[in-house]
């Protein structure tokens, strides 16, 4: 009888290189900036690695298929390593590999890498990419704005709200990234910005404007990840568990079924009390000290919050108002400023996320550093509201 | 043999009206600014003549398919690739129609109907135009873009053919070549004198012998202009006191070239009377001219393009929309949009068609899928075909989108909710500048969905617009 993943798989290595525009830098060594870092947090020998998943979402301007790239970049002579894919949930994908391998008792020791190298297409925001020679005949190719936009103005008409309430929540959830990106030394966006600013910036996609919307960046982050067993043989007894790690991906209900509202993101609902099931969390709001979110745009930040039992249906807007999620309010969430500052390099953020969590459990946040955390929670999201990848993981100490 | 009818004439114009006083400021320091008078009709990025002769034909009724369809244009966007095909697929008629293409003449859609009128089959005929011009031309602000469709069949209908009468005359008013593709005009006062001495008067006044009627009976005109005041000269060398509508399509929405005397035609058939003589032309290097007996109501769809809308008041987006103005949209527009012909001819039929299924447990969707989206399905079904594009929709989610490439933004997409139960994630079209709100309501429209600047090809879907268009300001107003 299957009894999830809790427990079965530690993390004793975690690395991020610094998120932004990374110009000299190659994805290459970016792959190894966050490996050698991830590697002698853990104390391990390469060679004691026996098994890699490596996560890169668009390889036509990263490097390209198959997972050989990271095999390369890292001379992982002779392991399986294996390279997945799945849109903005692809750091999650990578974890979710390394803690499976170790969990079911194949190997002792993994390591998950993600990386992206998002500022070598020469524009901002994200390619736009094929969605295949079928659904290319009808499907429109909107921007990753333009598909988490629609959220707002459902979530508006579902609950009867005011624009003007749904815009300022949004500008505070951007304002709160703002203030704690300016507290993390690898943070792409460091610099605090005012709600007025937010709120009278150009519009990118109605109702979301430039401050709403996440930064675009190169970066890469590793996990390493091993046996409960293997890691107290090592003397190591300070350790951070995977609690739950669950995924719900869309089959098409949502884009094409009819009974969604385009107000919350199923995948997410689903995923949460899955995780939450799995990792023995009975009340989220108390149990749960910190959130990183997939906070690509401000509105995505918003409905999750309600997507994972934080927060009420239709009052997610009034509790970032009310400073809810703020680093000093009831449950933080972005403390290193999210995507939204910290930055969005496709395939490193899940693992991006585990780092923060990871930092806190330990103790080693800095000046970010929250007290008394007890489970940290990940929400990755790849895809978009109607079509979306979903991804809950909880962290917390063994 | 069977009588031959008109059953339907309808009349298609985009949303858009250009200001030609907006051009005759902007070029005053050129000279060639124009007139400055009337309005002409600007087809939206993704409307081309096979979009617009599908959205006229869409006014016939089509339930029992006709036998044969005919596009006709001097502006086709494919020298060698059948449109009519294309439109018989987005009409959802059968494979086996004939189809043809018709070509290099304004009047080709009149010469289509004369043949059909005395065939024994059935048949529509669909024009489209959106010809290009060079800013500073008459042309530019003279032309318009639109379309019109006929149905040609044996029941009682609304119009029968009483005579008809053609002339054949290399009058070079214009003319476009491989070459050249805009317009080379000749003088207007030679064009006017020769199409009245050379064209119209004798072919009107065969048309009216082989009609059998005096041009006193002619209640009203369709006689496309090659300049202004051609059909006033030549009206008076036949006799003729009746006004010409084309006069007025082309102040308001400009000359609509090949779709020119359907759309003026449906225009007549709405403000006419049973019993009513109809003269209609087409000019082009000569004209075919026939004579109409008015034996039904016109459908009203050209009265209802000719009076809602909304003005263009922006000359830089007009020369845009023209063709005129290429703006380099940076590396977000160098998207691939290459089209693969063997996924085409796969699935093109439903996506020119807007084919969904309803599937085994009676939900619909679109695009069918091997195993049905409804949550019970458990492996693959056959699904019933469901046409979605005149099922009553509304919007489910919404946004205009500055960042995602479109040559006329902002991009406007969302999920659209299907009254029978299908949702589709869709383009959106003829916003202009409002975005449409969750719930309303949404009609379907045949457009451009890509166009590949690498491989110079275009793929054709579906997209949602707002129901109701505005009215226009009335003229003087």
């Amino acid at each position: 009888m299957a009894s999830g993943i809790k427990d079965k798989a530690v993390i004793v290595g975690m690395g991020c290189t610094q998120f932004g525009e990374r110009w000299d830098t190659s994805s290459d060594m970016l792959m190894v900036e966050a490996f050698t870092e991830a590697l002698e947090d853990s104390g391990l020998e390469k060679s004691q690695i026996e098994a890699a998943w490596f996560g890169s979402a668009l390889d036509d301007v990263n490097v390209g298929n198959s997972a050989i790239p990271l095999a390369t970049a890292l001379r992982l002579q002779g392991l399986p390593v294996t390279r997945v894919e799945n849109m903005c949930a692809t750091g999650t994908e990578a974890l979710r590999g390394a803690v499976y391998a170790v969990a079911s008792g194949a190997v002792d020791v993994a390591v998950a890498v993600g990386v992206e190298k998002l500022k070598d297409t020469g524009f901002g925001g994200l390619p736009i990419r094929t969605k295949g020679s079928v659904n290319d005949l009808w499907m429109p190719y909107g921007s990753a704005p333009g598909t988490f936009a629609q959220l707002a103005g459902a979530y508006q008409a579902k609950h009867g709200l005011k624009a003007e309430d749904v815009k300022r929540g949004m500008a505070h959830v951007s304002w709160k990234s703002h203030q704690n990106g300016a507290l993390s030394p690898k943070a792409h966006l460091r610099k605090p910005v005012d709600m007025e600013t937010i709120l009278n910036a150009p519009m990118i996609s109605d109702p979301l404007g430039l401050f709403d919307c996440c930064g675009v960046s190169d970066g890469a982050a590793c996990a390493i990840v091993v046996s409960p067993e293997f890691a107290k043989s090592l003397g190591k007894d300070d350790l951070v568990a995977v609690k739950a790690l669950q995924i719900s991906t869309s089959h098409g209900w949502e884009a094409q079924y009819g009974e969604w509202d385009g107000s919350y993101v199923k995948g997410t609902r689903i995923a949460a009390q899955k995780a939450y099931a799995e990792a023995g969390v009975r009340d989220p709001r108390e149990e749960i000290s910190v959130t990183e979110v997939h906070d690509c745009f401000s509105i995505t930040e918003m409905v999750t919050m309600e997507d994972l039992g934080l927060s009420d249906e239709g009052r997610a807007a009034f509790d970032c108002l009310d400073g809810r999620y703020d680093r000093d309010g009831a449950i933080p969430s972005q403390v290193d400023g999210g995507l939204k500052c910290f930055g969005h390099p496709v395939g490193a953020s899940g693992l991006r996320m585990a780092y923060e969590v990871y930092s806190q459990l330990l103790g080693r946040a800095g000046q970010r550093q929250l007290r008394d955390v007890n489970f940290g929670l990940t929400h990755n999201l790849g895809g978009q509201p109607a079509n979306s990848v979903s991804s809950v993981s909880v962290f917390g100490r063994l | 043999m069977t009588e031959m009818r008109l059953q339907s004439v309808s009349g298609y114009l985009p949303l858009l009206r250009f200001d030609a006083k907006v051009a005759r400021s902007e070029l005053r320091w050129s000279g060639l600014g124009g007139s400055g008078r009337g309005h002409r009709a600007v087809a939206g990025w993704d409307e081309d003549p096979l979009t617009m002769a599908v959205e006229a034909a869409r006014g016939a009724d089509l339930s029992v398919p006709p036998e044969s369809v005919v596009f006709a244009s001097t502006s086709a966007p494919f020298s060698d690739r059948s449109q009519a095909g294309v439109m018989a697929e987005a009409l959802r008629l059968p494979t086996s129609v004939l189809t043809q293409d018709v070509a290099n003449t304004r009047r080709g859609a009149v010469t289509a109907l004369i043949r059909a009128l005395k065939g024994g089959a059935s048949e529509l005929i669909a024009s489209g135009e959106k010809r290009t011009a060079r800013p500073g031309t008459a042309q530019h602000v003279g032309w318009g873009d639109g379309a019109g469709a006929a149905l040609v069949g044996s029941g009682d209908g609304v119009a029968k053919m009483l005579g008809h009468a053609s002339i054949t005359a290399d009058l070079l008013d214009i003319y476009t070549s491989v070459e050249r593709a805009t317009p080379y005009p000749s003088e207007d006062r030679f064009v006017r004198d020769a199409a009245v001495g050379e064209v119209y008067t004798p072919a009107i006044r065969a048309a009216l012998d082989a009609a059998g009627i005096a041009a006193g009976d002619v209640a009203a005109a369709v006689v496309p202009e090659p300049v202004g005041g051609t059909y006033r000269a030549a009206a008076k060398a036949c006799g003729l006191d009746a006004p010409n509508l084309c006069e007025e399509v082309a102040a308001k929405a400009g000359d609509l070239g090949t779709a020119m005397p359907f759309f003026c035609l449906g225009l007549a058939l709405d403000r006419s009377k049973i019993g009513d003589r109809l003269l209609v032309a087409g000019f082009g290097n000569g004209a075919d001219v026939l004579v109409l007996e008015v034996t039904g109501r016109g459908d009203g769809t050209a009265s209802a393009a000719l009076a809602r809308g909304a003005i263009l008041t922006s000359y830089s987006r007009f020369l845009n929309l023209t063709g005129m103005l290429p703006l380099e949209y940076g590396p977000r527009a160098e998207v691939n949009q290459k089209v693969s012909a063997s996924t085409l001819l796969r699935h093109g039929r439903d996506m020119h068609g807007f084919v969904g299924g309803r599937d085994q447990g009676g939900n619909v969707q679109f695009p069918k899928t091997p195993v049905p989206v409804r949550p019970d399905a458990t492996g693959p079904e056959d699904y019933e075909d469901v046409p979605m594009t005149e099922i009553a929709a509304k919007v489910a989610s919404i946004t205009a989108d500055r960042l995602n490439f479109t040559p006329d933004p902002p991009f406007y997409f969302g999920l659209v909710q299907f009254e029978n139960g299908a949702r589709v994630m869709m383009e959106h079209c003829d916003c202009e500048g409002r975005t449409p709100e969750v719930g309303e309501p949404l009609r379907m429209q045949f457009r451009i969905k890509a166009l590949d600047r690498q491989r110079h090809f275009r793929s054709y879907f579906w997209k949602a617009a707002p129901i109701a268009r505005p009215d226009l300001p009335e003229e003087g107003k």
